[in-house]
């Protein structure tokens, strides 16, 4: 195992060998591990690399490091920034694994309850993912989808997300009190100065979904300049758009089987229910 | 956790604070387990932390298949692996190639057929563990996969997955008059699921071979004569070559370290001359110990137009999984409780235990009475909704009590106060509204970052009263030994009942400070070598080796006071021994125990054996069980009626306990008790798909957190003596699992209004509109 001290000399060190596996939290790669299905060669422990560890602010826009852990996005002065992240984190398993996960990390498991996705996709963020050859950014949902891939030695330094300024919601479904993967999560955020709504839906698909004309249609009927409000019917509309759009019905005398049109009133409440509280 | 209840609400009858003006010593005390200390700083010693010089570490090759022939094993590769000690499959079992407690069904190691996914195939000891694991992994197997049997439904018309044959048992119970009607029936379909005992530890042992020949096992066994008698067995050798002894237990709900990793790491050790250790994954643990039955049920109540219960019609279908284990004595549980606490005059009950290739089901505590109770209780408050009545109400019109006759046609002869359980429970406030109590935090269903809205929220209240039987049934010889020993002012206990977490051996030392005014009681780890004292299970040890230590405590004080009573010229009765010191009744006389002891040892021995008991019949009839016991439960529930997520505020528990012996401790199981109970209400169930365990782990399989537990309010222990109990008391710990369960959902129903048939409760059966 070795512990780069800065991103270039961890880049430097995956490529050195290949074959070895970059370690932040370790809180899914040590359970594959510890399960027998992954026997990393090498690891490059990215623990003492200092300056993905926390943010910095460029041009509107917030540089999260790839090492910040869901326990440092709960706190009060990151919720200030970017609200709906903070409370994916909070919502994030047990403290022990909030104290230990880490952005990046949750990126690159891509595992389809990953809590902070649904909000990443929301905020159309970005990576900066450093590499051999320089430094290159890739939208989030790009590598969420496979459309592009991860190069050997590449590692995702920053995730580069707007500040908007705006309420925003996370929710999430789970089948317990206490803590627990999500059934089905939500992410809305305001845009007001694109006039925009932005929602994803985490947990149902392997990857985060947008219903883009549910977003389009429910941001034409807010009216930006005054309180922002809308009618209950709206906001029911604007949830039953959004779950119809996630899990449509299927062609032709076919009905859906009732744990899914369960799952599908899930989505339409918690879309619902994120977007009252966004424009309360 | 909140406590906004307890502030409101004024102080209730029962043990409250149970500090308050209470002995330090001896029955009655809140005695701490004297491992307390130990186990909170992390230094008990587990059977995960054992270690021996050399030791190898050991691998289970388990089925990835729920059914399959077994066409060819090769382990030469693994055999050749670089520090591979042994590798052993059923060719190298020199004894019985079957073990099983009640019949010897299973085989150690999977010869021609794999009947369940992680059905144990071969064994590898190696130098590491990471070895072992690779030439586990290294071992080919071919496969011919056939389909599994996974719905008991259809286990009676499949081929015979056993040459046993499907049908494990079949208790037809017939009570009263077939005929009989009521003015209004009420029927329902129930299913109840895969619990887990999930343990903290997952299993761990380690093996240490004898010089002559033998083999000595360290684990953490709940039952260790019978294991070591199987294990002899499966070895070849006779019992007394073999030694279990036991370590630690990490938690235990049900049966721990059967034979079926026993017996592998005993080989193994005998095999390589060599220390043998192996500790299971938590996958491995999932797959390979007993689950609680998954049930099916069909009721039937016929009930008059007040309420009164006429007749009772139910089939009871328990999943066995493929060896038959302790089904036998779970579904003699279901069919014997399956009308509850309640008089029927007439009752029809159909019960089957059959084998499939699902996982294992076995002993957990509170089986059979746990699934019947979730049913007949939703019975009940079917009735109570056709009938317009009020559930508890109904209740009362129907409950047993001393003297009544149970559908076996065992006379309830043991206290039974079922109405002034289920009256306490009723009468008992409820936890304030939260617009009442604005002041504290509302935690709502789904969690404090979850996506409750208030709006949402509906609270129920639902009741459930249950019964457990006491002490093995049917006539299983329910002996326990104990000796006890004084010697320099100290007392030693040696009785082979594991402490499971049950607080045995807090109570053993309490039972010696009562008898003999010693309040320096140690007592002695256990192994097979010590007399045999049974299974840790149904309650046993609190009754029959709390018994015979009391026994055997009395011996040593008539030894004790003998010669002085002989001395002082009256009898031992008239001697009292309090605080080291030992004094006449008149107070005139006295001297101190250490001076009556003369440096003597004082040995004695005992046993404790309760009544004998009978078999069911053909008929479902017969005195099986030794004791009951009762328990009643309110259940204030909060549900988000649109996302089907359920809250469970607080558990109000009213329970039969006969005596209380240590007032902290029984809080305690009655505490983890309902805990359990409102975990197989809400979350846990053991998903299988074609056979196959989906999730073994505990991120799948969803334990109750600190945040899922409710607020438990012990609100009233009704001490009336069980005559024929040792110290008059009842064993506590099944009792509330068996009806915290049925409680939860009885206020599930309150607050959606759906029937709620299935446990787990699914959050879609949760929500008040059904989907359309």
């Amino acid at each position: 195992m070795t512990l780069p001290a800065t991103l270039d000399e961890a880049v430097a060190a995956l490529t050195a060998m290949p074959a070895a596996v970059p370690v932040a939290g370790g809180t899914d790669l040590m359970a594959a591990v510890n399960k027998g299905q992954l026997r990393p060669a090498g690891l490059v422990g990215l623990g003492r690399v200092n300056e993905i560890r926390g943010w910095q602010y460029q041009d509107g826009h917030a540089l999260l490091g790839a090492g910040l852990t869901h326990a440092r996005m709960g706190r009060p002065d990151f919720a200030a920034l970017i609200p709906a992240l903070a409370a994916a984190a909070r919502a994030a398993g047990p403290p022990q694994i909030r104290n230990a996960g880490t952005l990046g990390g949750n990126i690159v498991t891509a595992a389809p309850t990953g809590d902070t996705l649904p909000v990443l996709a929301a905020l159309e963020a970005d990576l900066v993912v450093a590499g051999p050859g320089g430094r290159r950014e890739i939208p989030v949902t790009h590598l969420l989808a496979g459309r592009e891939l991860l190069a050997p030695g590449e590692l995702i330094g920053y995730v580069r997300v707007p500040l908007l300024h705006a309420p925003q919601v996370f929710l999430k479904a789970t089948g317990r009190t206490g803590p627990g993967r999500a059934t089905a999560s939500v992410a809305v955020v305001l845009d007001p100065a694109r006039r925009g709504v932005r929602c994803a839906i985490g947990a149902i698909a392997p990857m985060p979904l947008r219903p883009l004309e549910a977003e389009r249609w429910i941001a034409s009927l807010i009216d930006w300049d005054g309180d922002r409000g809308l009618a209950p019917e709206a906001l029911t509309a604007f949830g039953e758009y959004v779950a119809a759009a996630c899990i449509p019905d299927p062609p032709g005398e076919e009905r859906l089987p009732p744990a899914v049109l369960h799952l599908r009133r899930t989505v339409a409440a918690l879309a619902r229910r994120a977007l009252g509280r966004a424009l309360s | 956790m909140s406590n906004d209840a307890a502030t409101a609400i004024p102080a209730v009858d029962g043990p409250q604070d149970p500090r308050q003006e209470l002995p330090a010593h001896g029955l009655g005390a809140s005695l701490p387990s004297a491992d307390a200390r130990a186990k909170t700083e992390g230094t008990f010693p587990y059977a995960s932390d054992l270690w021996a010089e050399g030791l190898l570490w050991a691998a289970l090759l388990r089925s990835p298949h729920a059914h399959a022939r077994v066409v060819s094993i090769d382990t030469t590769a693994a055999a050749d692996m670089p520090g591979v000690r042994a590798v052993v499959t059923h060719a190298d079992v020199p004894g019985e190639a079957t073990y099983g407690r009640t019949v010897a069904d299973r085989p150690v190691f999977a010869s021609d057929l794999v009947r369940h996914h992680g059905e144990a195939i071969a064994a590898v000891a190696a130098d590491h563990p990471d070895t072992a694991r690779l030439a586990a992994a290294a071992i080919a197997v071919e496969y011919e996969i056939l389909d599994p049997v996974t719905d008991p439904e259809k286990a009676f018309a499949a081929p015979p997955l056993h040459p046993d044959g499907n049908l494990i048992r079949h208790i037809p119970l017939r009570y009263g008059d077939p005929e009989a009607t009521g003015e209004v029936i009420v029927e329902g379909l129930y299913r109840i699921g895969r619990q887990d005992p999930a343990p903290i530890g997952a299993e761990a042992g380690l093996a240490v071979p004898r010089p002559d020949g033998g083999v000595d096992i360290y684990t953490a066994s709940t039952d260790p004569h019978t294991d070591r008698d199987l294990a002899a067995a499966c070895f070849g050798l006779a019992p007394e070559q073999v030694k279990v002894v036991v370590t630690g237990v990490p938690g235990a709900t049900g049966d721990r370290e059967d034979p079926g990793f026993q017996i592998p790491l005993g080989l193994l050790a005998l095999r390589t001359g060599c220390p043998v250790k192996l500790t299971a994954t938590r996958e491995e643990s999932f797959l390979g110990h007993a689950h609680r039955h998954p049930t099916l049920l069909r009721y039937r109540h016929h009930a008059d137009a007040e309420g009164r219960l006429v007749k009772v019609e139910a089939q009871i279908l328990l999943d066995a999984g493929a060896y038959a284990d302790a089904s036998s004595e779970s579904l003699a549980a279901a069919v014997a409780f399956a009308c509850g606490p309640y008089v029927v005059p007439h009752a029809f009950v159909e019960g089957w235990a059959v084998r499939t290739n699902n996982p294992p089901s076995g002993h957990v505590r509170g089986e059979g009475a746990m699934q019947v109770c979730a049913a007949y209780e939703a019975q009940m408050d079917k009735l109570a909704a056709r009938l317009g009545l009020d559930p508890a109400e109904l209740r009362l019109r129907n409950v047993l009590a001393t003297g009544d006759i149970l559908p076996t046609g065992q006379t309830v002869t043991c206290p039974a106060p079922v109405a002034e359980l289920l009256q306490a429970v009723r009468d008992f406030p409820l936890p304030a509204l939260p617009k009442d109590s604005p002041e504290h935090g509302w935690l709502l269903p789904g969690g404090p970052e979850g996506a409750g809205e208030p709006g949402a929220v509906r609270r129920g209240v639902g009741y459930a009263v249950g019964m457990v039987h006491m002490l093995g049934a049917e006539g299983a010889d329910e002996v326990s030994t104990a000796t006890v020993k004084v010697h320099d002012g100290v007392a030693t206990v040696i009785c082979a009942a594991v402490e499971t977490g049950q607080g045995f051996s807090t109570l053993a030392r309490q039972i010696v400070q009562e008898t003999l005014g010693i309040e320096d009681v140690h007592v002695a780890s256990v192994d097979t070598d010590q007399p045999p004292a049974g299974p840790a299970a149904h309650g046993r040890h609190t009754w029959v080796s709390g018994g015979a230590v009391e026994r055997a405590a009395k011996m040593v004080r008539t030894q004790l006071l003998q010669p002085l009573a002989h001395k002082f010229g009256m009898s031992t009765e008239l001697l009292q021994i309090t605080d080291g010191k030992i004094t006449s009744y008149d107070g005139v006389l006295s001297t101190t125990v250490t001076e009556a002891m003369d440096g003597k040892e004082l040995w004695a021995t005992a046993q404790c054996r309760p009544h004998p008991t009978e078999p069911l019949d053909d008929a479902g009839q017969g005195d099986a069980f030794v004791g009951l016991a009762f328990c009643a439960i309110r259940a204030v529930v909060d549900v988000d009626i649109e996302l089907g997520s359920i809250r469970v505020v607080e558990m109000a528990v009213a329970q039969d306990v006969g005596r209380v012996l240590n007032p902290a401790q029984l809080a305690t199981r009655i505490e983890a008790g309902v805990t359990q109970g409102v975990g197989a209400a809400l979350t846990e169930n053991l998903r299988t798909s074609r056979g196959l365990v989906r999730h073994p782990d505990l991120t799948g399989y969803a334990l109750p957190t600190s945040l899922d537990a409710p607020d438990i309010r012990i609100v009233k222990l009704i001490e009336e003596r069980d005559v024929v109990a040792p110290f008059g008391a009842k064993p506590a710990s099944a009792a509330p699992v068996v009806t915290s369960p049925a409680a939860v959902a009885s206020a599930v129903r309150a607050a959606t209004g759906r029937p709620v048939n299935r446990l787990p409760i699914r959050p879609q059966s949760a929500v008040a509109v059904p989907t359309t």
